[in-house]
């Protein structure tokens, strides 16, 4: 074709265009895409036409490009192996086709698809319609994850309709109902490829830098301060290069190093200290804050006497939880469920009465009783509220833990801080502290994740932002 | 678009029937009557036949409100009383209904629960009552929603679908009780008006297979003209019906009514009244609500 193009060239093709625009904002999920990236996708889309009959691709053929029906219908049939409630669909205008081309790990087709019509259909590399959203991530977010939502929920279906039928009655409502259903081997795919999806864009965003940048700061800002220009109050300090030797050493000076068997046992009896402690406090928290909320007489009662005890610090309970129990155990975990267990009741009491009016009253509308309303209502409704609650006091709970260690105990990162610091072992409390932060941040990770996972209609809420 | 449906009278005398008429006598609400005593619904009286599509039309916090939540169960009422089929929902000696799956409300901020998808949504009141068991409930929940066109969202979230869909759903939740009467809360409100159009044709094709009572709370005339039986101008507060207009366009209707020689007569014919209690309730500064 020559490069020069007449000027009605230029207004076909605009028209063309414009066509394919319209065309991808009716179909899922293009059409939360903005006008401009839309045209770029349909600048790389090819128009292809099937005959009646025609094969578009099998079962197991390398996947790259997806599909979006222009006109005619074809079927779609998944290959056996693939367990779906429909495993033969007819695909119409607007419907988008062949996303096994989006997975990570591009599996073959999963389906053959024939044109039952003189169809037309839009092929679009998925490699390059990729790159084109990685120009707006946010988009892209939200694409991918109305993808996995798609794919997730063909599977998942099937599950859920074969639980349905009569002979087992009784089974659960919809697989994916409360985020936790199974919905077979697909939805991990499209699970990790989306968590993968995600890790990619993160890589390829300025966070990690900026994160490595912050790291940097802190930790050259120690070096120098301390082993450079031996500032007047740091000269004291444990270096950078010292603690890191020691911490890596086969044989350390001071007795702490990741070869050291010791080390491993203090941070167990630590890490067992707050488990106990953040299962109590959660055993207990939740619930009282429940109650809290949900009853006006049970609130009264309660809640004055609560915020009495609140406000006394950890470190004030000392003597007493040491004359209140025996042992060095028991003292230790119980100040250290202390904090979390107000943490975790106040936040679960705030979500309760965050909870908008209109869903009790539409479920008592649609005929529910108390106990149901608080069980399908209030607990629900409060769960988002639970576990900022709960991060909270994971938090709390390794905060109070080293007080309390530092106290009393024999083990634990807290006793190993506060003896290092008597026996002058100074690089040992810095290698404590470190280990606290790196588990600590673990640990209020997995609580995260945790709640990600039980909320998971929050999750897609939330990806999806204000759009909706 | 919208299908023929034979035997749908405009009237509110033959309505096809399985109950919910509703009597509203003499109704007053005093909001806190010990301090402000703001008198919110004054001596006020309707009578809603079985089947009928009562649009409610006032202008912004008139008291409209109060009156459904005093028909759900939510509020209690000062004096007067409301009959459903006859029975007392709340009166002399009773100032408080019950809340119940025969009335069922949907809210002008919608109320579908975010922690469910939408088919558990649709289950809830079925499921709740012990009326059906889950797998019957969602077999008919999956009849219904395919019939309203919304098999497409059973397993999304109410958070990831449009709030036009979002409400279409909570009105099959509300149907999936066979409730008698159906109290819309403006629940277009925050829709806009192209949404609402389609929305306005939607929920007439549902009441066509559905024939319940509607009252319907709206402060936009032109959906109380296209959608109702009839029309209640209510003044602003206290709130009691100051003009009732028969809207004599027959059903089924579809968005065509909207250019309709007879719709435009209607409208001038009520837009002075609902203008000169908007006015009213501009100058007297009324908050909304």
């Amino acid at each position: 074709m020559s490069n020069v193009k007449g000027f009605q060239e230029y207004a076909e093709e605009a028209r063309l265009n414009e066509e394919l625009v319209t065309l991808l904002k009716e179909s899922m999920p293009f059409h939360v895409i903005s006008d401009r990236l839309l045209e770029r996708i349909a600048a790389i889309a090819r128009r292809v036409s099937y005959d009646p009959g025609e094969v578009i691709y099998h079962g197991g053929e390398p996947s790259d490009d997806i599909f979006i029906v222009v006109s005619g219908r074809i079927e779609h049939a998944l290959v056996q192996g693939v367990a779906s409630s429909t495993p033969i669909r007819t695909m119409e205008r607007g419907d988008v086709f062949g996303w096994a081309a989006l997975l990570k790990d591009r599996p073959g087709r999963l389906a053959k698809t024939t044109s039952l019509s003189a169809s037309e259909v839009l092929r679009v590399d998925a490699h390059k319609l990729v790159e084109i959203l990685d120009t707006d991530p946010t988009t892209a977010d939200t694409v991918m994850s109305r993808f996995a939502t798609m794919i997730t929920k063909d599977f998942a279906v099937s599950e859920d309709r074969a639980q349905v039928a009569p002979q087992r009655k009784g089974s659960r409502v919809a697989a994916r109902g409360g985020g936790n259903g199974g919905g077979g081997g697909q939805q991990t795919i499209s699970g990790i490829s989306l968590t993968m999806f995600r890790f990619a864009q993160w890589l390829r965003s300025p966070r990690p830098y900026l994160m490595f940048i912050g790291f940097s700061i802190l930790i050259g800002f120690w070096f120098f301060a301390v082993e450079v220009w031996k500032l007047p109050r740091f000269r004291e300090m444990p270096g950078l290069t010292e603690v890191w030797r020691e911490w890596l050493s086969t044989d350390p000076i001071y007795g702490l190093s990741i070869y050291v068997p010791e080390y491993y046992t203090h941070i167990w009896v630590s890490i067992r200290r707050v488990l106990i402690a953040f299962a109590l406090a959660t055993g207990l928290g939740v619930p009282l804050g429940l109650f809290l909320g949900w009853s006006l007489k049970f609130k009264e009662y309660v809640f004055p006497v609560f915020e009495t005890l609140r406000p006394i610090p950890v470190l004030a309970w000392v003597p007493l939880s040491i004359l209140m129990f025996t042992g060095l155990e028991t003292p230790v975990i119980f100040l250290t469920f202390l904090a979390s267990f107000y943490a975790t009741a106040l936040n679960t009491m705030l979500g309760v009465q965050s909870i908008d009016e209109s869903y009790s009253r539409a479920a008592y509308c649609l005929g529910a009783n108390h106990r149901q309303v608080f069980r399908h209502i209030v607990i629900p409704g409060a769960m988002p509220f639970i576990f900022t609650g709960l991060q909270i006091s994971i938090g709390v709970a390794w905060f109070s833990l080293v007080a309390a260690e530092m106290v009393s105990g024999q083990y634990g990162l807290g006793y190993v801080i506060n003896t290092s610091y008597t026996m002058v072992r100074y690089p040992t409390i810095v290698i404590g502290m470190v280990t606290l932060g790196i588990i600590g941040y673990a640990t209020s990770a997995m609580v995260r994740l945790m709640g990600d996972h039980l909320m998971q209609w929050r999750v897609r809420e939330l990806a999806l932002g204000e759009q909706s | 678009m919208i299908s023929a449906v034979e035997n749908i009278q405009p009237n509110r005398t033959s309505a096809p029937t399985r109950g919910g008429a509703i009597r509203i006598d003499d109704v007053v609400k005093i909001y806190d009557p010990e301090g402000a005593a703001v008198l919110a619904v004054d001596h006020c009286s309707l009578d809603i036949a079985a089947g009928e599509i009562c649009m409610i039309v006032g202008p912004s916090g008139c008291g409209k409100t109060t009156l459904l939540n005093a028909i759900a169960g939510f509020h209690d009422i000062t004096s007067g009383s409301i009959h459903m089929d006859g029975e007392m929902l709340c009166g002399p000696g009773k100032p408080m209904a019950e809340p119940g799956s025969d009335r069922i409300v949907v809210f002008q901020n919608g109320a579908l629960f975010p922690w469910r998808t939408n088919l558990e949504n649709v289950i809830f009141g079925p499921v709740m009552q012990g009326t059906l068991s889950k797998a019957e409930a969602i077999d008919k929940a999956r009849g219904m929603m395919a019939d309203a066109g919304l098999n497409d969202v059973e397993y999304n979230y109410p958070g990831e679908i449009s709030s036009g869909v979002r409400r279409r759903v909570e009105i099959v939740r509300a149907l999936m009780n066979d409730p008698k009467v159906l109290l819309f809360d403006e629940p277009y409100r925050a829709l806009d008006s192209l949404t609402k159009s389609v929305m306005h044709e939607a929920l007439l094709e549902i009441y066509y297979r559905n024939p319940v009572t509607i009252f319907f709370i709206t402060h936009d005339l032109e959906e109380a003209l296209f959608v109702g039986h009839r029309v209640v101008i209510m003044t602003t507060r206290p709130c009691k019906p100051k003009k009732v207009l028969d809207v004599d366009i027959p059903h089924p209707r579809d968005y065509g009514v909207l250019t309709s020689k007879r719709f435009r007569e209607l409208m001038e014919e009520t837009v002075d009244a609902v203008h000169e209690e908007a006015l009213k309730a501009f100058d007297r500064g009324e908050k909304e609500g």
